[in-house]
């Protein structure tokens, strides 16, 4: 089904900047809050917590004290060739929509978790239990995203409820909802960054601050060489930090697969 | 078997046969009427507004217009129904002489209980349903008088511009939703089949209507 | 009817329903089910607003936009057009809106009964108690808070002056040791950082970029000063035991063992002499010779900071045009005044004082309260000298003890005597919004609305620049019979006879933007934020190397193995606990089950012959002893294992309740020498296997 690279005239895309990144976790808080994901009592568990985003902590692997850190917040990578649409039995998961966005639709899921055997990023979770948000924690839901139930699978969606805020708003004050400006739409992680680590825009509209910040020497995709084409970038200027972001033999350097196209 | 077969006299048969047609039709009639009446009816629960609306006295006795109550917000959502607040800036006194119009100033006006929460929807969504009236408005700007904007917002909720009691709300009882919710199937006459009500050019993706 | 018979009227019956679409539609309504699982919450609706104005639980007043769907909040949002926090917002001010709904949130006043059983009470009972308590103490009453920005600490000050005691405290902080050693080096007014105008920024021991001073400030400094993907405009370094999040962000991480930050920085003196830096003031000869014998060597032997990062760190500075070198403490209390007294020193020799880019004198926050105790006057006061005086019975214990915003049972060390003054003190309250270890020692219990739920104020937060002024404005409604303490208090003054010269906040809130010269119209009405200039005075300044050789004679901490305490934002501090939508922030090298994480680097492990997911016993000095999980982490120097700070509570909720150990329990409190200031932080244990 997703054998091609799907191309779309407007691609939203993540610029993830590694170096500036300190790892305080606002960006987790604000996607939480933003998208109803239920806390989770023991949040350290991150085998049984759900994150729609998390933050990983990257080492160079030398010893102190030439050791080196930095931090990747992970969202869902909204493959040009997601593995996960591949692989869902029910067009749960699909990725049609102007945008580029993978599209993830809870109540529709059965639950086979396929897709998250299939995401190389492990950027997908499972509802193992009802989720629960005790007391009066539910009073601060917020009205954009449905909340899950057990059994289904969730993600992160580029808080694509946004996407259609700005589209809404846009049409009310007569502009045009398929060309925004930059920055009409972020995320939600994008809003929360407070070291602006994260820029969010259209990859393919020249007016949008990403479509530059993408050919950079330093940009890299996690995993680029699976061919997964992720519409998430990342950039450092430190080799070691790029070279996480696949495996790489000893000899073989990064970007590689880039000038390869 | 065969034994009673034969054993059957024609007279027998033949009023046999007539009660046996008889008691079929009675079943079917029965259950025609039980399940194109009376079942349907049961599962629904008839429930009344919270006070009786009237489109008519509104708009056509003083004259407003359908936006000074329903409209597009400035950040492009869209405000459905008025609040008590709203209602305040004519109802702050008892206008009139109808008795809902004085239990509404007494009941909510007076004590600020929000009507807008009690407000029965008729096209009520669950929530995994994203819908923008801003971006189905494309249309309302061509259309010409309130008749042809009755027509174009009716095609999907209940044509009420006209009524001088807010219509029945019935509720399925095992759904909880209003029996004039719209289902996907409503949505994608034209999501789905582009040229129905003329080009819409509508996106069929998922995330175009869910969240 | 016969067999056949009711056949043939089933028979019917069935076609006659099959024929009808009863069966159909209820198969189709039967399909809603897979949304509607009632147990799961729904979405509510309407209009959702953003409304400016700041946090009062993150330290730094983070300016945020509260969004509130039909009036109630769900979002924090960081605000732009705040001109102190540029939009940025922390981990811990992200999760408000749920922390105000969060199952720790105080519902209504609690009082205590014999059986230690708390009992609901309502306000006017709880009004009556508090003033009949409060005037049966008459001058025996104290106060503590843990707010020090707000104003509402006037309200308590003057009642409490007026009742003729002077026993008002802030809550430990960064600032008490700071505003000391800026006093003892001759300034004269607050000790202030212009951040924003310095190109190359030292941190020594203060995590800047995670929990000291204006944080939110700092990171949307640390944003504008590195552009994405382009090139940094301003050098940053960090010294500190743990690569922790603000050594993430730094350009050259210096790893120093804990409590050597004074040898560190008088050996970077030493290398800024030697390079010619040397700004005059009198006592400059003295200390040149007393930093003389600090040579690199020497200095990489004390801190464990390999000599070529020494050098170059000491050649970032010299070459920097506006270096600034800031000192603080790893946990943000505790701190000693030495190395704020080395960190000045190093400013002077780089004349960073008083200039764009360097250390400033700013006037302090003045109190608009009649009969309020100045700001200077009670940030130079020692709570823990006053508790532990009453622990130890050489000061009478209060009548009556109120505790403000704080939580000293949790975020002071166990023999800081918190506990014993508040068994001892005759009657105890406390004002907080969550149900906290120090609520559950009290008499009184009193929900204090948020700072987005009442009126309040963060005036010029330490670690700032500038003058700023920013209102904390009721955005919505109090949680269920949570009251703003400031009208609390000014009512319960006003009860008393006492005479504060305001009649409730707002009135209290316009004298100090007036005082300011601040618009409080546009403040109130808008959320906007005040901005002040100020005059740079000229602080005769001098190099207090007498104070700097006492305070640097300070003993290191004993034991095998160092304790480096992480705080992390995002797990609370000492007023709040790990709010229920930062839980997540917390990582598996900090909490594993009911485990602290105790990281280490290779070398240490191979000595404690500990693989990572040993349990390992670690036993402090004060024979506290905890039991931690631990975990390889080469960013951290050998002999030290860093514990984060803000687990181990005991009250709260589910969410920070039961979690790890309290890393304040293995410090104990010891005197700087010299300043004689309470301090702790320092924590040497012995490890074993578990």
């Amino acid at each position: 089904m997703s054998s091609e690279v799907k191309e779309f005239k407007i691609k939203w895309g993540m610029v993830i900047d590694i170096d500036k990144c300190t790892g305080c976790g606002a960006c987790m808080v604000a996607c939480q809050a933003e998208n109803n994901v239920a806390p989770a009592v023991d949040g350290s568990n991150k085998l049984r917590s759900l994150n729609w985003l998390t933050v990983f902590r990257l080492s160079n692997h030398k010893p102190f004290p030439d050791h080196e850190v930095a931090y990747l917040p992970r969202p869902c990578m909204q493959c040009g060739k997601p593995s996960c649409v591949a692989v869902c039995p029910v067009v749960a998961t699909d990725k049609r929509e102007e945008g580029g966005i993978v599209s993830q639709i809870p109540p529709r899921c059965i639950g086979c978790r396929y897709c998250m055997a299939s995401c190389p990023y492990h950027a997908r979770y499972f509802n193992w239990y009802d989720p629960k948000w005790p007391g009066d924690l539910a009073q601060a839901l917020t009205p954009d995203v449905s909340t899950r139930m057990r059994g289904v699978v969730e993600k992160c969606s580029f808080c694509h409820h946004r996407f259609m805020k700005a589209q809404e708003k846009a049409v009310a004050n007569g502009q045009d909802p398929m060309n925004l400006p930059d920055g009409a739409y972020i995320t939600a992680c994008t809003e929360a960054c407070p070291n602006g680590a994260i820029t969010f825009g259209d990859l393919n509209n020249p007016a949008h601050k990403v479509h530059e910040l993408i050919k950079s020497p330093y940009a890299f995709r996690l995993l680029e060489r699976l061919g997964t084409e992720p519409q998430v970038y990342y950039l450092s200027k430190r080799e070691w930090v790029r070279r996480e972001g696949d495996n790489y033999l000893e000899h073989e350097k990064t970007g590689e697969a880039r000038k390869q196209g | 078997m065969e034994e009673r077969n034969n054993t059957t006299t024609p007279a027998n048969a033949a009023k046999k046969c007539c009660c046996g047609w008889g008691a079929f039709v009675v079943g079917l009639v029965v259950a025609l009427i039980l399940g194109w009446w009376v079942l349907p009816n049961l599962m629904k629960e008839t429930k009344r507004q919270p006070i009786a609306f009237s489109h008519v006295e509104h708009v056509q006795n003083q004259g407003m217009t359908c936006e000074q109550c329903h409209f597009v917000r400035a950040d492009g959502t869209f405000s459905g129904a008025p609040t008590t607040a709203q209602c305040a800036e004519c109802h702050s006194t008892i206008l009139g002489n109808d008795p809902e119009e004085a239990r509404f100033v007494r009941e909510y006006v007076q004590t600020g209980r929000e009507i807008k929460s009690e407000w029965l929807i008729y096209q009520k969504q669950p929530d995994n349903v994203f819908f923008s009236h801003a971006l189905h408005f494309g249309p309302l700007a061509e259309l010409k008088g309130p008749a042809e904007v009755s027509a174009f917002c009716s095609r999907c909720h209940l044509n009420v511009a006209e009524t001088d009691v807010p219509p029945v709300y019935r509720e399925n009882r095992l759904s909880g939703y209003s029996e004039n919710t719209m289902l996907m199937w409503g949505c994608e006459r034209c999501h789905a089949e582009h040229m129905a009500m003329g080009n819409t050019n509508a996106s069929n993706a998922c995330f175009t209507c869910h969240k | 009817m016969d067999r056949r018979g009711f056949l043939k009227f089933a028979a019917g019956g069935t076609v006659g329903l099959v024929a009808s679409p009863i069966i159909w539609n209820t198969l189709y309504d039967a399909v809603y089910w897979t949304q509607n699982w009632g147990w799961i919450p729904r979405l509510k609706k309407g209009a959702s607003e953003y409304l400016p104005t700041v946090s009062k639980i993150c330290p730094s007043g983070t300016g945020f936009l509260v969004r509130t769907v039909a009036g109630t909040p769900v979002r924090t949002i960081g605000d732009r057009n705040n001109p102190v926090t540029h939009g940025a917002i922390t981990a811990l001010a992200a999760a408000e809106a749920e922390l105000r709904v969060s199952p720790a949130r105080l519902k209504t006043p609690l009082r205590r009964s014999s059986d230690g059983a708390y009992i609901a009470i309502t306000w006017a009972e709880a009004e009556r108690l508090l003033k009949e308590k409060m005037q049966a103490a008459g001058s025996s009453v104290a106060a503590v808070s843990g707010d020090p920005t707000s104003s509402i600490n006037e309200v308590l000050s003057s009642m409490l002056n007026q009742k003729g005691s002077s026993d008002f405290y802030f809550m430990p902080g960064d600032e008490q040791p700071a505003a000391l050693a800026w006093e003892a080096m001759g300034g004269q007014g607050r000790l202030g950082y212009d951040m924003e105008g310095s190109d190359c920024i030292l941190a020594v021991g203060a995590p800047v970029l995670e929990s000291w001073g204006v944080v939110a400030a700092n990171r949307s400094l640390f944003n504008r000063t590195h552009p994405v993907g382009g090139e940094a405009t301003q050098k940053f370094l960090y010294a500190g035991a743990v690569q922790n999040n603000t050594a993430a962000g730094a350009d050259l991480w210096l790893p120093m063992k804990n409590g050597t930050d004074m040898a560190l920085m008088l050996g970077i003196a030493h290398l800024l002499i030697k390079a010619g830096k040397k700004g005059f003031a009198a006592g400059l000869g003295n200390f040149a010779a007393f930093v003389e014998a600090y040579t690199p060597e020497k200095v990489s032997a004390i801190t464990g900071v390999p000599s070529a990062r020494l050098e170059a760190a000491a050649k970032m500075l010299v070459e920097a045009r506006r270096p600034l070198v800031i000192a603080g403490s790893a946990l943000g209390s505790g701190g000693s005044a030495g190395p704020v007294m080395a960190a000045v020193a190093l400013n002077m020799l780089l004349g960073s004082v008083n200039r764009q880019g360097g250390m400033l004198d700013m006037p302090f926050p003045v109190s608009v309260v009649d009969h309020a105790t100045e700001y200077r006057a009670t940030i130079a006061k020692r709570f823990v000298d006053y508790t532990q005086s009453v622990a130890a019975g050489k000061t009478k214990a209060p009548a009556f003890l109120l505790v403000y915003a704080a939580n000293p049972v949790y975020s002071l060390p166990a023999d800081a005597g918190m506990k014993e003054t508040l068994a001892k003190a005759g009657f105890t309250v406390a004002v907080a919004s969550f149900m906290s270890e120090t609520c559950a020692q009290c008499d009184l219990v009193l929900p204090a609305a948020l700072g987005m739920e009442a009126f309040d104020d963060v005036q010029t937060p330490y670690g700032s620049g500038r003058v700023t002024y920013a209102l904390a404005r009721p955005v919505a409604k109090p949680f269920e019979n949570a009251r703003g303490a400031g009208e609390l208090f000014i009512a319960l003054a006003q009860e008393l006879g006492l005479e504060l010269g305001v009649k409730d906040m707002p009135e209290l809130l316009y004298k100090h933007a007036y005082a300011l010269g601040a618009p409080f119209r546009s403040m109130m009405e808008e959320g906007k934020v005040h901005v002040a200039g100020f005059d740079l005075p000229a602080s005769p300044l001098f190099y207090n190397w007498e104070a700097i050789r006492l305070a640097a004679s300070a003993p290191g901490a004993e034991g095998d193995l160092q304790v480096a305490p992480v705080v992390v934002l995002g797990m609370g501090t000492a007023q709040t606990a790990i709010p229920p939508f930062a839980t997540k922030v917390v990582t598996d090298y900090q909490l594993k089950g009911r485990y602290s994480v105790a990281q280490m680097n290779g070398a240490t492990a191979a000595k404690l012959k500990v693989k990572a997911g040993d349990l390992v016993r670690l036993v402090a000095g004060n024979n506290v002893e905890i039991t931690v999980v631990a975990a390889i982490f080469e960013g951290i120097l050998p002999d030290t294992v860093s514990l984060a700070a803000g687990l181990g509570h005991t009250a709260f909720d589910e969410f920070s309740k039961g979690k790890g150990a309290n890393v304040l329990a293995l410090t104990s409190v010891c005197r700087e020498p010299g300043t004689g200031l309470p301090v702790w932080g320092l924590a040497g244990v012995k490890a074993a296997r578990a």
